[in-house]
């Protein structure tokens, strides 16, 4: 399949996942969609990956080309789910102070 | 090594100041005195000692490196120019520190700490010759200056103070970046980084480039000095400033912008100055007559004697970009005279603030009958304001028009007009402060000692000056005709 | 590994065992006290292993870390910062009921991740920094979990950050498509042949600026900076303002260079443009504000967009002048941040402007340090925050990037007003008596004030003696830029 399908679809995914962080307001969506965006990377990271092994083993060699790419969806990962440990405890509290997970209760911070 | 100690005495005496308040609320005006003194001794030696010849223009020189990394140096020199207006720095800050004897009651420490903080950065900006630290210099006297206002002014007083604060902090921003371009400029001609004038004094420039750096320098000098689009921040920082903050500010801040534009803008831009020359003259003189009339119209008498400041600096504008060396002396006189006829008109003003809780002149009147010595005092500054022969303002200005009338006729004469118009204000303000009914029934108190000691040296000082100029001009000839065949 | 480059890493070793050590200490039930004294020991030894592994670098660490000059000066200031911060944290926390013996734990982490920023040469290694400054920032921020302001702040930061690192992520997979590589030096030796496509680049730049513009919180990514300046307790907002900042610049500044990212001209437009629009955005949105946190805030909005005027040269020169900005510009936060710190009560942070109503008055030391710091993010001579934008409008006219640094000259004049207004307040008259605070342990007072004193001798040291910083700079880079093509 040509490296064009996974952009494009890593790029659908991506926006997908930045108009629901902008536009939803319960708060456990626009995490999901943050996640969405994270992995909408690790999907092309693995594509780019598989691409640039291809085609450094088309010119003959023996080659770790392109593994770079997959290490890094592994930190990704790690991270990503570090960052949803802390973010649902952060959710929680904000739950038990205004009793709701709609971000739109988050206006109090003005001058 | 003079010059670094004069400024570190007057840092050190601050300090002290500031320490000893925190004791003695009256020991800080004894250290601030003691200060002043030692440094306007230290001066009148090196004046009395020293002579300048045309081979010998620089009096004092010291030099060492500050911040290598950028080619800055700590480069402090006086030529005859330098030495005057070092003179006039000690004498009237003494002056300030004994007309604030009984006005600053509250913080005396951190007041009298401002104060010789404002006159250490003026006496740098006289005598810096590097110019990265002459643009330190300038703006190490903005900030306590800054304070005097906005801690112990009147009522308006923060307002006159950020005024005041951000008018000169913008032209010197702007200058900042001249500096800078005038730097690599330079360095790209020599090969040496260096912010020294006389480093920079060989620098050729392209005509375009010149003009745009010349502008930086002027704008920063002619907001201090003030010419008339910007002399807004002037009425209000010296009307609500403390007597002493309106007797630096009139007497020596606005000098440092004509000391700025003979120093540098003329000898470093001389094609590019001589280029703007007619405007620069055509502005001066709207200045004086605007001046004089809008100080015709006001009632605050503080403000009155402000705006006869626009008006006087109009003539030291004048002349200066009359380019010839009459002038230029004139120029110098008048800065010298300017200092001390406007600066005893404010220590006045402020005297009649302590005694009479206005500065209204149409609640005043009859006083001469009340205060004759104070009356005496101020129609003889009055009169030296309007320029009256015998006293130093008519040499001043007579000087400056006369190398004008060399330069530009039609200019010279509306700008001898405001001659005219300084009469007609100058008249109204002894008519309605001095004489006319009375209008206050209890008595009030004449001179003190120290009032009368203060009076006494501004009037001898204006009187000398009027009667036997010729030592200042001697002085300072060589520097003026350094600057004129540039 | 070798054990050379065992060694260099060993202060990063020593960092990242800090919090190893305080969540030992916590699970053994040891008090507060021990544990902050822990911590700095820990800070201390920091600083005492990179002195003492200085001979080793410049040292690569193959594939993900280079430990160099600009990586130790940039690792120096964030550890001499946590230092700071630290000390001010007890006397803040000690003060609140909840549990404050984690939050040493987060705090070490993200220096850890900051200090990994400055030393990544590797796509891979700038993530981890990041995430790991980041997901303890998020924590942080929301530390005071029982005030709703800190949740809020949290959640916006969480949300916000988050997306922001989605979209570095998504710029590195493009240049990673684009180059085959993930280290800054491959990337740049791939760059150089042909074979690569200008468009992914140029979008994987774009994207990886927006990432970087959010964490530095430039104008249009400004918007969380507000919000979470406020919401946070006072030393994480002193955390966030100086060591995330120094952390993602220090990484800004090493891909730039291995990549040659100013000889791009879309790069340099859009950070020109960035700079700009953060130089003015930040500046006003300032002027209105009352809450000296938020205030603060977009100051140092504006203060970033200064930064990178220094950034967009490219060069030795803009590089030192970044450098040493960031120093002037993080000592002047602590010092003011420090002293929100130490007048923030058991309820609420002192953060209304009334709070500070003559605070000179009431405690001269205070007062005094926060006017000098203030001045100094003003750009007032005698302080470190002068020099600092001399060297940033010295780099922009050296390469005569003349609308940045026109824009920064008009930008800060306009910033003078805020910082006076604020200046104003502190030595305005005052009748209001403010409770006299709890007493706190006598040392760690102590110790803040020893603190204070510190930054306020390294502000004005900085200020008048420059030269010992921006040598010991130069002298970093140096071993820096030797290594670079290896």
């Amino acid at each position: 399949m040509p490296i064009q399908y996974y952009i494009a679809l890593a790029s659908a995914l991506f926006c997908i996942g930045v108009v629901g962080v902008l536009t939803r307001r319960n708060a456990i969506i626009v995490f999901m969609c943050i996640e969405l965006m994270l992995n909408a990377v690790n999907l092309l990271l693995v594509a780019f990956s598989k691409m640039h092994y291809a085609k450094a083993a088309a010119a003959g060699a023996v080659t770790t080309a392109g593994t770079e790419g997959q290490l890094f969806v592994f930190f990704i990962m790690v991270v990503a789910a570090a960052e949803v440990s802390v973010g649902l405890a952060i959710i929680v509290m904000m739950y038990r102070n205004v009793h709701s997970v709609d971000v739109n209760f988050l206006n109090r911070l003005k001058n | 090594m003079i010059l670094v100690w004069m400024i570190v005495i007057l840092l050190i005496g601050g300090l002290l100041c500031w320490l000893t308040a925190r004791a003695n609320e009256h020991a800080a005006k004894w250290v601030a005195l003691v200060t002043m003194l030692i440094d306007a001794a230290l001066i009148c030696g090196v004046c009395f000692t020293q002579r300048v010849s045309s081979i010998n223009t620089w009096i004092v020189d010291i030099k060492t490196q500050w911040i290598p990394a950028y080619g800055i140096g700590f480069h402090l020199a006086m030529d005859g120019l330098s030495m005057v207006m070092l003179l006039l720095t000690f004498f009237l800050g003494t002056l300030a520190v004994l007309c604030s004897w009984n006005e600053i009651k509250q913080r005396t420490g951190f007041y009298y700490f401002n104060l010789l903080c404002t006159l250490a950065g003026i006496a740098g900006v006289f005598v810096a010759m590097d110019l990265f630290l002459f643009y330190f210099f300038w703006e190490v006297m903005l900030v306590p200056m800054y304070f005097l206002i906005a801690i112990w002014g009147d009522t308006n007083r923060r307002y006159a103070a950020y005024k005041f604060f951000i008018f000169t902090q913008a032209g010197g921003l702007l200058m900042l970046i001249a500096i800078l371009s005038l730097y690599f400029i330079h360095a790209a001609q020599s090969g040496v980084y260096s912010y020294d004038y006389f480093d920079l004094l060989n620098t050729t420039l392209q005509p375009s480039a010149a003009r745009w750096i010349m502008m930086g320098f002027l704008v920063a000098f002619v907001i201090k000095l003030p010419m008339v689009p910007l002399h807004n921040w002037l009425p209000d920082a010296h009307s609500e400033a403390p007597t002493a903050g309106s007797l630096i500010l009139a007497g020596l801040l606005l000098k440092t912008g004509a000391y700025g534009i003979m120093r540098f803008v003329l000898p470093l831009f001389p094609q590019a100055a001589e280029a703007i020359a007619w405007w620069a003259m055509l502005l001066a003189v709207i200045g004086i007559v605007y001046g004089a009339m809008l100080a015709f119209a006001q009632t605050d008498i503080k403000r009155l004697i402000a705006y006869t400041s626009v008006s006087h600096m109009g003539f030291v504008l004048l002349g200066i970009f009359s380019f010839n060396a009459v002038a230029m002396q004139g120029v110098v006189m008048q800065m010298i005279t300017h200092g001390i006829s406007t600066g005893a008109l404010f220590v006045l003003a402020g005297m009649l603030k302590e005694r009479l809780h206005t500065r209204d002149i149409e609640s005043m009147g009859g006083l001469w009958s009340s205060l004759p010595a104070m009356g005496a005092v101020g129609m003889l500054f009055t009169m030296a304001s309007l320029g009256l022969p015998m006293l130093g303002n008519f040499i001043a200005e007579f000087l400056v028009l006369m190398g004008a009338f060399t330069a530009n006729v039609p200019l010279t004469v509306i700008a001898t007009f405001g001659l005219v118009f300084s009469a007609i204000y100058s008249l109204r303000f002894v008519q309605k402060v001095f004489l006319g009914p009375s209008t206050f029934q209890k008595p009030l108190p004449d001179f003190s000692a120290r009032e009368f000691v203060m009076m006494a040296a501004l009037s001898i000082a204006i009187v000398w000056l009027g009667v036997y100029p010729q030592p200042v001009l001697d002085m300072v000839q060589h520097a003026v005709q350094a600057v004129v065949t540039k | 590994m070798d054990s050379l480059q065992l060694q260099a890493l060993l202060p990063f070793i020593v960092l990242a065992s800090a919090s190893v050590v305080i969540i030992l200490l916590i699970a053994a039930r040891q008090s507060h006290t021990v544990i902050q004294i822990t911590g700095f020991l820990m800070m201390c030894l920091v600083v005492l292993a990179m002195w003492y592994v200085r001979d080793v670098l410049p040292r690569a660490i193959m594939p993900l870390l280079v430990v160099d000059g600009m990586a130790a000066v940039f690792t120096g200031l964030i550890v001499f910062c946590v230092l700071i911060i630290g000390l001010f944290s007890f006397i803040y926390f000690e003060e609140r009921e909840e549990n404050p013996k984690e939050y040493y734990i987060l705090i070490f982490l993200g220096t850890l991740g900051a200090a990994v920023l400055t030393i990544s040469r590797h796509f891979i290694s700038v993530f981890i920094g990041l995430e790991l400054l980041s997901i303890s920032l998020y924590a942080l921020i929301a530390y005071l979990r029982n005030r709703n302001n800190a949740v809020e702040a949290g959640m916006k930061y969480l949300v916000l950050a988050a997306m922001s690192s989605a979209f570095l992520l998504f710029g590195m997979a493009l240049i990673y498509m684009d180059t085959g590589s993930m280290d800054f030096d491959g990337i740049a030796k791939q760059l150089q042949t042909q074979g690569h496509s200008p468009a992914l680049f140029v979008t994987g730049i774009g994207l990886m600026m927006v990432a970087v513009c959010f964490k530095l919180a430039l104008v249009p990514f400004h918007l969380w900076a507000a919000d979470v300046y406020q919401g946070a307790p006072v030393p994480v907002t002193n955390f966030i303002a100086t060591v995330s900042k120094i952390g993602v610049f220090a990484v800004l500044v090493r891909f730039a260079q291995a990549v040659q990212l100013q000889s791009y001209h879309f790069a340099v437009i859009i950070i020109s443009f960035v700079a700009i629009v953060s130089m003015v955005g930040g500046n006003l949105l300032a002027i209105k504000q009352q809450n000296i946190k938020r205030l603060l805030a977009y100051s140092s909005i504006a203060h970033l967009g200064y930064l990178l005027v220094a950034f967009l040269p490219g060069n030795a020169a803009g590089i030192e002048a970044g450098m040493f900005y960031l120093f002037a510009y993080s000592i002047t936060l602590l010092a003011a941040f420090g002293i929100v710190t130490m007048l923030s009560g058991r309820q609420a942070d002192a953060d209304q402007l009334e709070a500070y109503r003559g605070l000179y008055w009431r405690n001269p030391l205070m007062g005094a340090i926060l006017t000098v710091a203030l001045l100094s993010l003003a750009g007032i001579p005698l302080t470190a925050g002068f020099i600092g934008k001399f060297a940033v409008l010295n780099a922009g006219v050296q390469q005569q990037l003349w609308l940045p640094v026109i824009v920064l000259v008009i930008t800060s004049v306009i910033g003078l007003y805020y910082y006076l207004r604020i200046i104003s307040t502190l030595f305005a008259e005052t009748q209001v008596i403010f409770p006299k605070e709890k007493s706190l342990h006598p040392l760690f007072v102590a110790g803040t004030y020893g603190a204070l004193l510190v930054l306020l001798i390294l502000l004005l040291g900085a200020g008048i003696f420059p030269s010992a910083v921006i040598d010991g700079i130069k002298n970093f880079l140096c071993q820096g830029f030797r290594i670079i093509n290896f």
